[in-house]
């Protein structure tokens, strides 16, 4: 498979911050990459670099084996960006929304026809198509948002965290959506700070923090490399704090924590944990209601690489 | 094609600004006509008055009485001093004249009796003081030379009886040129909140950062994508003068299709553009849509009371006047009211014109550098 982006070494400062630090990586044809990064972490400005809405100091980005610049139409042509904001013009209907948008890459007025048709099919909004923007709720101005970004059927599409503030079914129809997009042949570039999105969505993950890459590679091979193996979770009334230390001192233990009746017991490593905190809860007299054992989850991959510290 | 449809899009959804400032122009640039019409024909109006007279029937009496009844009302009322009183207080006459006792005798001895009267002190009353005084002097006059009664009253007569004739030179049809002036001063009006507000709005939907940014990483070159957008905005100027000299077309056709009103339309033409300018300026500079139709109205309103587009300039105080230099308005109208008493179209009437067509275009240019430092400035990128 052929690289879509290459970027190599790229730095962005701002004044003496180095918003992002020599960083290096490759997007496949065809796949869906998950950028993902704390807030501040260097993402927005990774893509802005990529797209040339940001001057970089150094290092150089290949888009379809070409150096992209300012003036790379042709490249640009290929490219559909969805951004976090919803950037559409109010005056507008949700069809002429689509129309304007479509029309400064596809000229053609039958294709651009047909291909706001399918856009506005994609995201669901063939009923909405005479609406004006302000009669939309939040998850179908998002999904509007989207149809602006891909009508004109890039081979690169770029969504930085489109499913912000949007309900379960918007979400579930835009996260489709894109898949769709994918199964036709595009390249996805997804941002997001949903955990789970990533891992029903993206082939492979890139973790940045602080402008540097954390971690690489799809979400199993990413999991693997969390020190926590194994989460057990136990439901438990009024269970004396004074037991915390000796479940800590079990065997594999990695961590305890007790909070609104939750007992919490991550593991590094070990086989039978689940049966070993049964038996040690019997052993005890403390009564449970429910006990369940997880893998770990993308989300204790984030947060073991990145801190559990509030970012801005 | 897509920028210049969506311009129209954008600008149809607003539409109703541009309907109002239009009907606005054509119902104060009518009323205003109207009213020109009124204040430019003069027709002298007879003062209502009434004679007291305490002197005998004589002669001077009856030849004084017929040539104020020629000149004036005179009303036939009770000689009755409240009576009299109460017609002056509620204005149902203007004048009162006491003809005293013994006068004629005592004017023909040239003692030069006094009249007593009663005025409601209005134009009305000055008017009838005026007629009173002529026949009484021109009366005072005779008396020296001629010593008969009845032949003095014939001489007076005569005289009083000769109008001085004026005969107008000039050519210009001050009437009709007036209420030329008076439209186009006011069409600035219409036109500055109409291109101020509309391409401000315009401007601002597609300046929104966000916008801005979908447009950049496009496939559409920038530059083209602006060169179309300011078409459509001097489009959009051209459309709205079109519409204006239309509407004068109709209201004011003979008048315009004349040499005079041809500079006129070109006036307004050299003005729409500058405008145009200067709506660019503002829509660069502002973000705010909510802040925008204040500024518009700001713009559009003080320019025009400043400038004399509701107000005739010559009544203006003088630091207001100073203060209009600085804005393009104040040219626009200068030339039309310069266009508006022009006596002959030459190349050295028309100068004052040019001088300031030379202006608004200055203005121009400076708006149009003023915009593109604003939009560099805004452009740049980390």
């Amino acid at each position: 498979m052929e690289n879509v982006i290459e970027v190599r070494n790229l730095v962005k400062k701002y004044k003496e911050i180095i918003a992002v630090d020599n960083l290096s990586f490759s997007v496949r044809e065809g796949e869906i990459l998950g950028l993902l990064g704390p807030n501040g972490s260097g993402k927005s400005t990774t893509i802005n670099c990529i797209l040339s809405l940001l001057k970089f100091q150094g290092g150089n980005i290949k888009i379809f084996g070409k150096e992209m610049t300012p003036n790379s139409y042709e490249l640009k042509s290929k490219i559909g960006v969805v951004f976090q904001d919803v950037s559409i013009f109010d005056e507008l209907t949700v069809y002429e929304n689509i129309d304007y948008f479509c029309g400064l890459y596809v000229k053609n007025k039958e294709t651009r026809k047909k291909y706001i048709e399918d856009a506005l099919k994609l995201v669901g909004l063939e009923d909405f198509q005479k609406f004006y923007p302000k009669k939309l709720s939040g998850g179908l101005l998002r999904r509007l948002n989207i149809a602006c970004g891909i009508a004109h059927k890039p081979k690169l599409i770029f969504l930085d965290e489109p499913t912000v503030a949007v309900d379960p079914q918007s979400r579930n129809n835009i996260l489709d959506g894109i898949k769709q997009l994918r199964d036709m042949g595009a390249t996805v570039v997804y941002t997001t700070h949903y955990m789970e999105e990533v891992e029903i969505l993206c082939d492979r993950v890139i973790i940045l923090d602080k402008g540097k890459i954390i971690a690489e590679g799809t979400t199993d091979e990413l999991k693997q490399r969390a020190s926590i193996e194994e989460k057990v979770t136990v439901e438990v009334n009024n269970l004396d704090v004074r037991e915390l230390p000796k479940i800590k001192d079990l065997m594999n233990v990695l961590e305890v924590s007790y909070e609104d009746n939750l007992l919490l017991v991550t593991y590094k490593d070990g086989k039978n944990n689940l049966v070993n905190m049964i038996t040690y809860l019997k052993s005890k007299g403390i009564d449970y209601q429910k006990i369940y054992s997880e893998r770990p989850t993308l989300n204790d991959v984030f947060l073991e690489l990145t801190g559990k510290e509030l970012r801005d | 094609m897509t920028v210049f449809k969506t311009f129209w899009k954008i600008l149809n959804k607003n539409k109703l600004t541009v309907i109002i400032y239009t009907v606005i122009l054509l119902v104060f640039g009518i009323s205003n006509m109207k009213t020109s019409e009124k204040s430019m024909n003069f027709q002298a109006e007879k003062p209502d008055i009434a004679i007291v007279n305490y002197d005998e029937e004589t002669e001077l009496v009856k030849g004084f009485v017929q040539y104020l009844n020629k000149n004036c009302n005179v009303k036939e009322i009770e000689n009755n001093e409240e009576t009299l009183n109460d017609a002056i207080f509620y204005r149902d006459l203007n004048y009162v004249i006491y003809i005293p006792e013994n006068y004629t005798e005592e004017f023909m001895t040239g003692k030069k009796p006094e009249l007593e009267v009663k005025s409601t002190g209005d134009y009305q009353a000055s008017y009838a003081k005026m007629i009173v005084t002529r026949y009484i002097q021109m009366a005072n006059i005779y008396q020296k030379k001629i010593s008969d009664e009845s032949e003095l009253v014939a001489q007076v007569n005569e005289v009083l009886k000769n109008e001085a004739k004026i005969e107008m030179t000039s050519k210009l049809d001050s009437n009709a040129m007036q209420k030329v002036t008076l439209y186009y001063n006011f069409a600035s009006y219409s036109l500055i909140a109409c291109l101020v507000f509309m391409i401000g709005l315009i401007l601002n939907s597609f300046n929104q950062e966000k916008i801005k940014k979908r447009i950049i990483i496009s496939s559409e070159n920038c530059k083209r994508h602006n060169r179309a957008l300011l078409l459509s905005n001097c489009c959009y100027s051209l459309i709205m003068w079109a519409l204006y000299v239309i509407v004068s077309l109709i209201l004011l056709k003979d008048i315009m299709l004349t040499t005079r009103g041809l500079i006129y339309i070109a006036n307004s033409l050299v003005f729409t553009l500058c405008i145009t300018t200067l709506s660019f300026l503002i829509g660069n500079l502002v973000n705010n849509k909510e802040a925008l139709s204040g500024i518009s109205n700001v713009v559009s309103l003080g320019s025009s009371f400043l400038c004399g587009a509701f107000v005739p300039v010559r009544w203006l105080p003088d630091f207001v006047i100073k203060i209009a230099h600085v804005l393009p308005t104040y040219y626009y109208i200068n030339s039309n009211e310069t266009l508006g008493t022009m006596e002959k179209i030459t190349k050295e009437t028309m100068q004052p014109i040019i001088t300031n067509t030379i202006i608004m275009i200055a203005f121009s240019i400076i708006f149009i550098i003023l915009s593109n430092i604003v939009v560099k400035t805004k452009r740049k990128i980390g």
